[in-house]
């Protein structure tokens, strides 16, 4: 029993020393910082359970702005602009959603790939998937700026002219931000 | 001929004079006859010879596998690839199709295959890992690092012609020489010599037929085979060996001795696998010995040729012994021959047949995943084109996840039987795995018995669908931020609900009770019935149809109040595409199963693009999904932390209907999305709750996914809060309970609970000090 008690209580020290090493003294802590995780309500864990689990979900971190692309990554962006360059959009399109295979939820990707349905002449291809590169492109103004250059261009030859308007100042906005 | 002569001379007794000059017409006649019957052979021949195109099976390839550099990727997971491909594993790694291993450094030599975007050459690579990751990628020649590479696609199916003939056609070039040497010199010894008929050898099998009273043996050379499988039938008669030998000379007036071997190459019956026939060394190879021609080795080619003389009689798992023999004489030749040398005949005469695993060679491994690729391809070809122009379609199936999914589902089916005490062989299932954000069809299961190609479970089970269908009621409120939120407190108290036909609705909670008043992601998670109609219900049933539309729910939805709680009838293919939505940000994902169709000479044909639809604000969607985390973390999903690391989070919902007929959960990852069915066929109950039963299969199946867990991607117009889940308010550290929940901006709420008194945030702190201190 009495070692059982030490051994928590050494626990608990450790984990206090861990937690006050973590934490910065600030009310709210700003987004983007690293909150530890909230407590799991007492009683929460069911009988049966033969695991407790883990706390719930933390708050979302922004992607980073340049993050490092994996070479696999960077090869298939050559390859694709390679294509690209010689007029071969279909197979750059295969390129880009090869990367997209490895890499899922990089904004660059989606960007390039939408850049070339529109060069395909498939504007409404193009814009959503510009949209779609904006919605993995939090925090990053410069991506964002670009991808709704993007859509007003998409918007524009599906004949949008307001939407196009709407697009081209959203753009604006976030490449003066 | 013997009776128009006497007649002749019949009529020449009458007309005397005339005598010479009858004999002369007659003459011409049959000259003109016989040369007119000439000319129409030569017309058939050259027309069908020039135009002859074999009608070949549609080939249906998994995906490949790349390797690159900071993939997770296993060892085991790369060895079973290869072993998928055949690929045979050597000590010192010599030609393409062959690779080492040791412990956690692979040597490999790729074999070269035409991809849509081009072919890939073969390469030597040396594949390093790092525990379940590879940490290298190079060239084993140079040393020098390779960004990316893939391994030839495992062949996973083919779509066969009603003739079932099949063959996988050779140029001679690809052809090894040592192969036709043989063939040339067992079938045909004067084959570069002749001119389609060699009339001696003709003499010899009429003397030897003559004295067997019967054709027992053909002196037809390689032309005169080519002839009879290409023009005529099997039939054995005088005339139509006349008919075979003038044909056979006309074609090798029109056609050079190499035309004629690659079509005699890719023609020649080598084998009968239940109703479909392997024709062509091509196919033969893959047939007999699991991998292309090429890579056979002597005493490989020796029994191929062996068994052109009688495929089944040769059969070598059938008749080992005569396949053996059979092979060694052909051996023996070809030492006489002095094509090999005596060495190697002896050495190549002391090999093991060497012949592949009988006996799944036509089953197409995945029926149920092929019979979704031919339904997608049915949109853009006719049935015809499948199976008779050689395309080459480029699937998206993972064969490492689909493995992995048939071998879960078949035994926790087993297990929940037991467990339930049930007749073995009662429950069924249906799965589908996608990538999660290109809607990719990464696995497929129409059943328990994955090799059953029959009703397809999958695609075709409509059942319903229960609380799977909640996220959509809750989605609908939630995309109405200023009278919804995550936080908002719903009432579960009794509903008692009047239709205007005076139809009585009183909906109750699965566990009887009940609880309330719930904040909304609390009743979402725990799957509440009674404060889901109600919010239904408030939000207009037709509210939330509208919602399952924009998801991709495409079948007639009725606008009663029993939707709301999954009196809707789905598949678990229709299941996965309503998920995917959620999973994939909020934009509609098409589920592809094809990527690439390639025409039979291996250029673009088609290509399935990825194609996205905005169909959910992200806001929204990032508020439904983090719901979706808190089913699992806390809700009627929780169990699937007994497989799955704490630390990998997962979205997800449980459906459970009416007296337990269906079992369903629908979750996912970071990387993937599952949804699985289990109920039974006779639409009975089954015991067995979304969470006992599909989320088992489930947790089973991810337990083998190395797949980073679902993390929420921060989007502007968001921002989280501190919430005291008991009143839906504002907290601080005096709520012990409270939870940080995102808010579209300007939603959430201002007012702060009762517990909140003041002591700052950090809650968790609060404890440990608690804890420290008692």
């Amino acid at each position: 029993m009495r070692s059982i008690d030490t051994s928590r209580r050494l626990l608990s020290v450790l984990a206090l020393l861990a937690l006050l090493q973590g934490c910065s003294p600030t009310y709210y802590p700003p987004r983007g910082e690293r909150l530890p995780p909230p407590v799991v309500e007492p009683g929460s864990q069911l009988p049966g359970e033969q695991r407790q689990p883990p706390p719930v979900v933390s708050v979302p971190q922004p992607a980073p702005v340049t993050r490092p692309q994996p070479p696999a990554v960077v090869a298939l962006l050559d390859t694709a602009e390679r294509q690209a360059n010689s007029g071969d959009l279909e197979a750059a399109a295969a390129s880009l959603e090869r990367a997209i295979r490895i890499d899922p939820r990089n904004p660059v990707l989606w960007y390039h790939l939408a850049t070339v349905r529109l060069s395909q002449g498939d504007a409404q291809a193009a814009e959503q998937l510009a949209a779609k590169s904006n919605s993995l492109a939090s925090g990053n103004t410069v991506q964002q700026s670009r991808n709704w250059q993007l859509i007003a261009r998409a918007r524009r030859e599906q004949g949008d002219e307001r939407g196009a308007a709407t697009a081209d100042q959203r753009a604006r906005e976030l490449a003066g931000r | 001929m013997t009776r128009r002569r006497p007649r002749g001379r019949k009529s020449s007794r009458r007309k005397r004079n005339h005598k010479p000059f009858s004999w002369f017409k007659l003459l011409l006649v049959l000259l003109l006859v016989l040369g007119g019957y000439v000319v129409w052979l030569d017309i058939q021949v050259t027309a069908q010879f020039t135009g002859k195109r074999w009608s070949l099976p549609a080939r249906v390839y998994a995906r490949p596998l790349d390797i690159y550099a900071g993939q997770e990727l296993t060892p085991e997971q790369l060895a079973a690839e290869l072993d998928a491909l055949h690929y045979r594993p050597v000590r010192s790694v010599q030609q393409a199709g062959q690779y080492s291993r040791n412990r956690e450094e692979f040597h490999i030599m790729t074999r070269p295959f035409t991809f849509w975007d081009g072919e890939e050459p073969a390469r030597n690579l040396r594949v390093s890992f790092t525990g379940d990751t590879v940490a290298r990628l190079a060239d084993r020649a140079s040393g020098s690092a390779i960004a990316l590479a893939r391994l030839d696609p495992v062949l996973v199916g083919s779509f066969y012609p009603a003739h079932n003939e099949d063959r996988v056609l050779l140029q001679l070039d690809q052809v090894p020489a040592g192969l036709t040497d043989a063939l040339i010199a067992i079938e045909d010894r004067g084959f570069y010599q002749h001119h389609g008929i060699a009339p001696l050898a003709i003499l010899r099998a009429l003397w030897v037929n003559i004295r067997a009273g019967g054709v027992v043996q053909g002196g037809s050379t390689l032309t005169q085979q080519l002839v009879k499988n290409f023009f005529l039938t099997s039939e054995r008669s005088l005339v139509r060996k006349i008919n075979e030998a003038i044909m056979a000379v006309l074609l090798e007036l029109h056609y050079s001795k190499d035309e004629i071997l690659e079509a005699y190459l890719n023609e020649v019956y080598l084998a009968q696998d239940g109703n479909r026939s392997i024709n062509g060394f091509g196919l033969a190879s893959y047939f007999y010995f699991e991998r292309p021609l090429v890579e056979l080795s002597v005493d490989q080619y020796a029994l191929l040729v062996g068994l052109v003389k009688g495929p089944s009689y040769y059969n070598p798992w059938k008749h080992p012994e005569r396949a053996r023999a059979r092979r060694n004489l052909v051996l023996d030749v070809m030492a006489e021959e002095q094509l090999i040398s005596k060495e190697d005949a002896a050495r190549a005469r002391s090999q093991k047949l060497g012949v592949g695993s009988v006996g799944r060679k036509a089953i197409n491994t995945f029926p149920a995943f092929l019979d979704l690729v031919r339904r997608q391809l049915q949109t853009d070809y006719r049935d015809e084109d499948i199976t008779s122009e050689g395309l080459t379609i480029f699937t998206t199936l993972d064969p490492q996840a689909q493995w992995q999914l048939e071998r879960v589902l078949a035994k926790r089916l087993d297990e929940l039987e037991r467990g339930l005490g049930m007749e073995r062989g009662k429950l069924e299932g249906a799965a589908v795995v996608t990538s999660v954000q290109g809607g990719e069809v990464l696995a497929m299961a129409g059943g328990r018995d994955p090799n059953f190609a029959g009703f397809n479970r999958a695609l075709d089970a409509y059942r319903q669908v229960g609380s799977l269908l909640k996220p959509a009621v809750y989605l609908t409120a939630l995309e109405q931020p200023q009278r919804y939120t995550l936080a908002t407190l719903l009432d579960d108290s009794p509903l008692t609900y009047t239709a205007r036909n005076g139809d009585i609705w009183e909906p109750k909670n699965y566990d009887k009770q009940n609880h309330g008043m719930v904040p909304l992601y609390q009743a979402l998670a725990h799957s509440y019935n009674i404060s889901t109609a109600r919010l239904g219900l408030t939000l207009g049933v037709d509210k939330v149809i509208n919602t399952l539309r924009r998801l991709g729910v495409e079948q007639k939805l009725n606008p009663y109040p029993s939707l709301l709680l999954g009196a809707v009838e789905m598949s678990p293919f229709q299941v996965t595409r309503m998920y995917q939505t959620f999973a994939s940000g909020g934009f509609a994902t098409p589920l592809r199963a094809i990527t690439a169709v390639l025409a039979v000479d291996k250029t673009p044909l088609q290509r399935y693009p990825l194609n996205v639809r905005a169909a959910i604000e992200p806001g929204p969607d990032h508020l439904i999904t983090t719901a979706l985390l808190y089913v699992v973390r806390e809700g009627t999903g929780r169990s699937v932390y007994q497989s799955l690391p704490a630390d990998r989070n997962v979205a997800g919902k449980t459906g459970t209907t009416d007296d337990l007929r269906d079992s369903w959960f629908a979750g996912f990852t970071g990387d993937r999305l599952g949804v699985v069915w289990v109920g039974r066929d006779d639409n009975q109950s089954t015991g067995l709750s979304g969470s006992t039963g599909a989320l088992r299969v489930w947790r089973d199946l991810f337990a083998g996914f190395n797949d980073s867990g679902w993390t929420q991607t921060l989007i502007d117009g968001i921002e989280y809060h501190w919430i005291d889940p008991a009143t839906g308010l504002l907290a601080d550290a005096g709520c012990l309970d409270a939870v940080q929940l995102p808010f579209i901006k300007g939603s959430a709420p201002t007012e702060s609970a009762p517990c909140v008194r003041g002591l700052g945030s950090l809650p968790e702190a609060v404890d440990w000090f608690k804890e420290l201190f008692e």
